[in-house]
């Protein structure tokens, strides 16, 4: 009787033994599976109840910190002070509708690295730091206010480069939104309303949307014919009403109907400075599909451009597709056709003339600082792009100049500051046009270094049909501009 | 071992509670406060009191019973304090409670001992029968799909007290085949013919196992408990085993709880969804398998040193109190804590076996044995639903869930097995 007792134990310690194995197995082997499940909301819940740094801007306005629970010490919760002003650059970090924006693109700094894995306790044992770290952001909170002020409620995005380092000044899309409201205990009614909102509040339109160019793709189509030589800024073109374009019935007509000075010719420079249509449909047929596209990428169209976060890149369609349509070509030197750029990538474009013809790679971490307050890492600047020759960026730089002074773009002057810039009307069909301004400036100020930017309103904004990249665009411009002179 | 180190290793276990409760309270703010006093008030007069009234009325006992089960009931406590406070309130009493008939039932063996079970061995049959068959009557009432409750309401008053008369009736079982098989276990295992190495019982011999087998097949069909039918089946065979040493036995069990099962799974949708879970958690995991699912999630999540208590989501799990109170252990206390546990039931069961194995009295030896297998094929069964090993049954995890009956059913039955300990030393 005893041994068959004997058995019995054996069997049922053996059992409890073979019980310590698979748990082992299930806990450490293939338990980080199970942990990191996108059905387990342990994860998430766990992620946003964690800690995580704070993001301040470059003059040290805090934009979003995390502060423990006063019920429960080990639950942060994430504000944003600044409510809906920073809703799309820093973006938010909910449990509910994930990341977005710096949150989401600088998690890996942001987020503490203490968890219950083997991992971190190992790091924490050998004396590795699972602290959140801090971020300050390039962004200027004066122009950052000054960019959403003068942008308003109309839909639209102003991005804001210092073209000499990439680093972007301001970013601001809208409609916006307050990322707060997405944390409180009406998270799932408020996002779902974002979600929903045919305005599409959530969109960041600086990064994340794409506008046909309009006229301030002429700045690109500019650059491709002084860098190709097949034009240059003095090089005559027939002042025609109507461009006809080659295999077609379709015509290129300018924004009012009519010739662009005299109705003989008209100089490269003169059709800049009033924008005219007819003249660059022309360069970009005498550019060609290749030049235009082989210019165009050389501001970073077609190539994913990096960012701290995700962000959409400008397009234009490859030299290929052009081969039997030689009027999306003209069509596509004045930036329309399917030629598309995000504010970014138009911000950028201002941002090569202003800077010899190279763009820097933009950036939004300025620096990274631990819990003391120490820096840890700072972004050095570094080339992306060269679009143009330095001389050629001359040039341009010139007629952008005029631009501002005596052709379509006068509503961004700034007095006592030499401002530069190009507009643009994008047609968009059965709806009102988007305005662009894209510019830098002041030129030539020895106390103020030159910003450029891009500003776009969607479908015209308050002005509706009647809106132009003049009349719409450039005030906004010219507020920013203004924000930054007087400093 | 003493009894003072006993009484030493009690307090121990129930300073272990009263910390979990003040590092559960930790987590939510505040520290020590009147939950701490009354959790280790509970477990002084709960478990304290059944070790003061083992040295009065089973001086001899193995000192380590009541301690071990402290420890266990300790880390449950907690766990469940984290989940459900208000359901800890009413666990505390259930300590109490159970640790108060447990000291009655010394009490009441004080001068006679075990040996007087043995003289209602029928009593006891009837009995279990009768508690078995009582949830089926209007009295009881059905949760989460099985009929295993009564409920009855406290005259005079609107509360109701749920019961699970099944947790007694194993008791009794046990009481009635260690008295049966002390008689009947040689007649029983003399087998003449044989096919090949396997011995052939007379049809006579069969008769407690297809007994059993109805029985057990009755309890999945009308109570659609699969948990209790397997354990009912499981210990009468593993005693059959016990008495007879007769490998036939387990052999005629494993066949037919291999065909009771096929027969079962083809018949019943509960038992079709639960082996489903099982073997495909995440196929259905809005369905039958998120509870499966969760419990790996938990075990995941848990990793090494798990999440901490109370800052973990043990909360996630459904019926995460009951039946998954393991996955919510091995979650904030971790891979440590999930082997601690096995550990204290592996100890527990080590201990009972060997009270069993010194027993010098057939019945008593049997009686013990038949409590540790009652008590070791409940946990094992229900950590591996858990562990994902075995399809989830739904019992609950001896001293560690919550629940009144369980509770004073083992704690009952760790009385007896402390008695058998004292009887068999003097």
């Amino acid at each position: 009787m005893n041994r068959s007792i004997r058995h019995l134990a054996i069997v049922i310690l053996a059992v409890l033994g073979l019980m310590t194995g698979w748990m082992t197995w299930l806990q450490v082997v293939v338990g980080p599976d199970f942990r990191d499940d996108p059905r387990n909301v342990r994860v998430a819940a766990a992620r946003v109840a964690k800690e995580r740094g704070p993001i301040i801007t470059a003059d040290g306005v805090v934009v979003a910190r995390s502060t423990a629970n006063p019920d429960d010490r080990r639950v942060f919760r994430r504000t944003y002070p600044e409510g809906d002003l920073y809703a799309h650059v820093v973006g938010y970090s909910t449990f509910l509708f994930g990341d977005r924006g710096l949150e989401a693109g600088a998690a890996e700094i942001l987020s503490s690295g203490q968890d219950s894995t083997i991992s971190s306790v190992f790091t924490a044992l050998t004396g590795g730091d699972l602290a959140p770290k801090g971020i300050r952001l390039t962004i200027d909170h004066d122009l950052q206010t000054a960019a959403a002020e003068a942008l308003g409620d109309q839909p639209g995005a102003v991005v804001v480069i210092d073209p000499a380092t990439g680093a972007v000044l301001a970013m601001v899309s809208s409609p916006t939104f307050d990322p707060n409201q997405l944390l409180g205990s009406q998270a799932g009614t408020a996002g779902t309303g974002l979600e929903v909102d045919p305005t599409e509040p959530l969109l960041n339109r600086a990064t994340a949307a794409a506008y046909p160019p309009g006229s301030t793709f002429k700045v690109i189509t500019t650059a491709a014919a002084l860098e190709t030589g097949v034009a240059g800024t003095a090089t005559p073109y027939d002042d025609v009403v109507e461009l006809e374009l080659p295999g077609s019935t379709a015509v290129i007509r300018n924004f009012d109907r009519r010739v662009c000075t005299d109705g003989t010719t008209v100089t490269v420079q003169e059709a800049f400075i009033r924008s005219c249509n007819t003249t660059f449909g022309a360069i970009g047929l005498d550019l060609g599909a290749a030049g235009l596209v082989t210019g165009a990428e050389g501001f970073g169209f077609n190539l994913e451009v990096p960012f701290d976060f995700d962000v959409a890149s400008s397009t234009i369609p490859s030299a290929a597709s052009f081969l039997n349509d030689l009027p999306g070509v003209a069509q596509s030197a004045i930036g329309q056709r399917d030629v598309q750029a995000t504010p970014l990538g138009m911000a950028l474009t201002a941002a090569a003339v202003a800077n010899d013809g190279v763009i820097m790679i933009p950036y939004l971490v300025d620096a990274v600082f631990d819990v003391d307050g120490d820096v840890t890492d700072i972004t050095s600047p570094a080339t992306w792009q060269r679009a143009m020759s330095p001389a050629s960026a001359g040039q341009l730089a010139e007629l952008m100049e005029q631009v501002v002074t005596s052709g379509t773009g006068r509503r961004a002057a700034v007095p006592g500051a030499r401002i530069a810039g190009k507009t643009g009307t994008a047609e968009v069909p059965d709806a009102s046009p988007h305005a662009w301004f894209i510019g830098f400036g002041p030129v030539g100020d020895d106390d103020t270094p030159p910003i450029a930017l891009a500003v776009v309103v969607e479908n015209g904004g308050d002005f509706g049909e009647g809106a132009t990249g003049g009349a719409t665009a450039a005030p906004i411009a010219q507020a920013v501009f203004a924000a930054w002179v007087s400093g | 071992m003493s009894r003072t180190a006993e009484t030493a290793l009690i307090l121990v276990a129930t300073g272990l509670a009263g910390l979990g409760t003040v590092l559960v309270n930790l987590t939510q703010g505040s520290g020590f406060d009147a939950q701490v006093v009354v959790t280790i008030a509970a477990f002084l007069v709960g478990f304290g009191g059944l070790g003061l009234a083992t040295r009065r009325f089973a001086p001899a006992a193995n000192p380590f019973l009541i301690p071990l089960v402290t420890f266990l009931a300790a880390i449950g406590f907690t766990e469940l304090y984290r989940l459900d406070p208000s359901r800890a309130a009413v666990q505390r009493w259930s300590i109490v409670v159970a640790g108060g008939v447990a000291a009655a039932v010394l009490f009441a063996l004080r001068t006679d001992g075990v040996a007087v079970l043995r003289r209602y061995r029928y009593v006891f049959a009837i009995t279990a029968l009768g508690l078995w068959m009582l949830p089926l009557t209007p009295l009881g009432v059905e949760i989460n799909g099985s009929r295993l409750w009564l409920r009855l309401t406290v005259p005079g008053t609107s509360t109701t007290a749920s019961f699970q008369p099944g947790e007694i009736a194993k008791l009794l079982l046990v009481a009635f085949l260690a008295s049966y098989l002390a008689e009947r276990h040689e007649s029983l295992s003399q087998m003449r013919r044989s096919i090949g190495p396997l011995l052939l019982p007379r049809p006579s011999q069969l008769g407690p196992v297809m007994l059993a087998f109805i029985l057990s097949f009755g309890v999945l069909i009308y109570q659609r408990d699969l948990g209790a039918s397997l354990l009912l089946f499981g210990v009468v065979i593993a005693m059959l085993y016990a008495a007879t040493s007769q490998r036939t036995y387990l052999v005629f069990g494993g066949a037919l709880v291999l065909g009771g099962g096929i027969v079962a799974f083809q018949m019943f949708d509960h038992v079709q969804r639960r082996v489903s879970a099982w073997l495909y958690p995440f196929d259905d995991f809005t369905g039958a398998g998120y509870q499966v699912a969760q419990g790996l999630f938990a075990f995941g999540s848990g990793s090494l040193t798990g999440s901490g208590i109370g800052v973990g989501r043990p909360d996630l799990i459904p019926a995460a109190a009951t039946d998954y109170i393991y996955a919510a252990v091995a979650e904030e206390m971790g891979l440590a804590g999930s082997v601690v546990v096995l550990a204290g039931f592996a100890l527990l069961f080590a201990v009972g076996f060997g009270i069993s194995v010194r027993s010098r009295d057939v019945f008593r030896k049997l009686m013990a044995a038949g409590l540790v297998l009652v008590l070791g094929i409940q946990t094992i069964l229900i950590l591996a639903g858990v562990m994902r090993l075995f399809p989830v049954t739904g019992i609950t995890l001896p001293f560690m869930s919550y629940g009144g009956s369980s509770l004073i059913a083992n704690m009952v039955l760790v009385a007896l097995l402390a008695r058998i300990s004292h009887e068999e030393r003097t």
